[in-house]
């Protein structure tokens, strides 16, 4: 059964086809959310609000583009509204509070045994000030981001979704890119400088630790 | 090869599609240089943290818990709103209002007396207001 003949069933009052549509969609819709709020309970619940909207908007289907596409649209739109409300801050405000407080939320799958304290807090720094720096890019580099790094999708189809042409698509993702290889190399100076003072705070007070 | 030149061919590098003769350059431009080099590997360290990222998947039971929430949503109509609704709706909204004034008017005469009574502080009530001068009295003095 195609999505359409799907939906055509939904809107006719076979509310349980709409398992259908979740069931092949939902790894595409969490992973985009994955991508703007790098949480996995954050992407979850968003996954859920985005899959109701998609239901009670499924009227406003007309077809004209693919079902994924329509969906990619209400994903992008509710990501970024999550977005807004989540930040106030500018990036490298957020940081600098990051490098403060050290203690990022679990974004990795379960690490194995052999993982040690200190290497297990390397891979969260490491992954917060990336995801800080992606953050930080401008809504329209960040959704071509994420749609092309975590979702993998072609130019063509991100400009299908952003209803705009290829080539806009393509100089879009090269300004993404250059802008993201700045931030991340002062991101990672600053956590570097910040390591750095760690490691000489911890073999000064070595001897009091013995 | 210089540092602009490699730092532009840095993201095809990654992705393995530069041509022989330009990767061999843009590697021999990373052993050499210090500054590429660390950007090459800040880039590597992007890629593994969103890879990371992307091998996050969402529990089992998700379907269940959307189709769960779709059955007991109030909200399970569709956003659109049908023309039938479209005058239903303020004609509803006006019928409760005419109502909620007739009751109103309807309340307010049968509890008229009770409420004056009960509006009317305890010292006040117990005053004999016939034993009181006359303001009139006052101001012709
Ligand atoms: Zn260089």
């Amino acid at each position: 059964m195609t999505d359409s003949e799907v939906i055509i069933k939904i809107l006719s009052g076979d509310r349980d086809k709409f398992r259908v549509l979740v069931e092949k969609y939902q790894s595409m819709v969490f992973r985009t959310c994955i991508g703007f709020l790098h949480d996995k309970d954050d992407a979850d619940d968003l996954t859920q609000d985005i899959f109701l909207q998609a239901y009670q908007s499924l009227n406003g289907f007309k077809g004209e583009a693919s079902f994924s596409t329509w969906l990619y649209r209400i994903a992008v739109n509710a990501s970024l509204n999550k977005v807004r409300k989540k930040t106030g801050h500018p990036v490298f405000q957020r940081i600098d509070s990051f490098l403060q407080s050290a203690k990022g939320k679990e974004v990795f799958p379960p690490v194995s045994d052999t993982d040690n304290p200190e290497s297990i807090l390397i891979r969260q720094e490491n992954s917060k000030w990336v995801q800080n720096a992606l953050d930080s890019l401008p809504e329209n580099q960040r959704t071509a981001i994420v749609l092309s790094k975590y979702d993998d999708l072609s130019q063509k189809e991100i400009a299908d979704i952003l209803n705009t042409t290829e080539g806009a698509i393509e100089a879009l993702i090269q300004r993404a890119k250059a802008n993201l290889r700045v931030k991340l190399s002062y991101s990672y100076k600053k956590i570097k400088k910040h390591r750095r003072k760690n490691i000489s705070f911890v073999s000064n007070h070595k001897n009091e630790l013995k | 090869m210089n540092c602009q030149l490699c730092q532009k061919k840095l993201d095809a590098y990654r992705e393995g599609i530069l041509s022989d003769d330009m990767r061999t350059q843009v590697k021999a431009h990373l052993k050499l240089c210090a500054e590429c080099g660390e950007s090459y590997r800040i880039q590597l360290l992007a890629d593994s943290v969103v890879n990371d990222e992307k091998m996050i998947i969402p529990d089992n039971d998700l379907t269940s818990r959307i189709m769960a929430r779709l059955e007991n949503s109030t909200e399970t109509g569709y956003r659109n709103i049908s023309p039938f609704r479209k005058v239903l709706k303020p004609a509803l909204i006006i019928t409760s209002l005419a109502a909620a004034i007739f009751a109103g008017v309807l309340i307010g005469n049968i509890y008229k007396p009770s409420v004056r009574e009960l509006s009317q502080p305890l010292e006040l009530a117990l005053i004999d207001d016939v034993a009181i001068e006359s303001v009139d009295i006052l101001s012709n003095q």
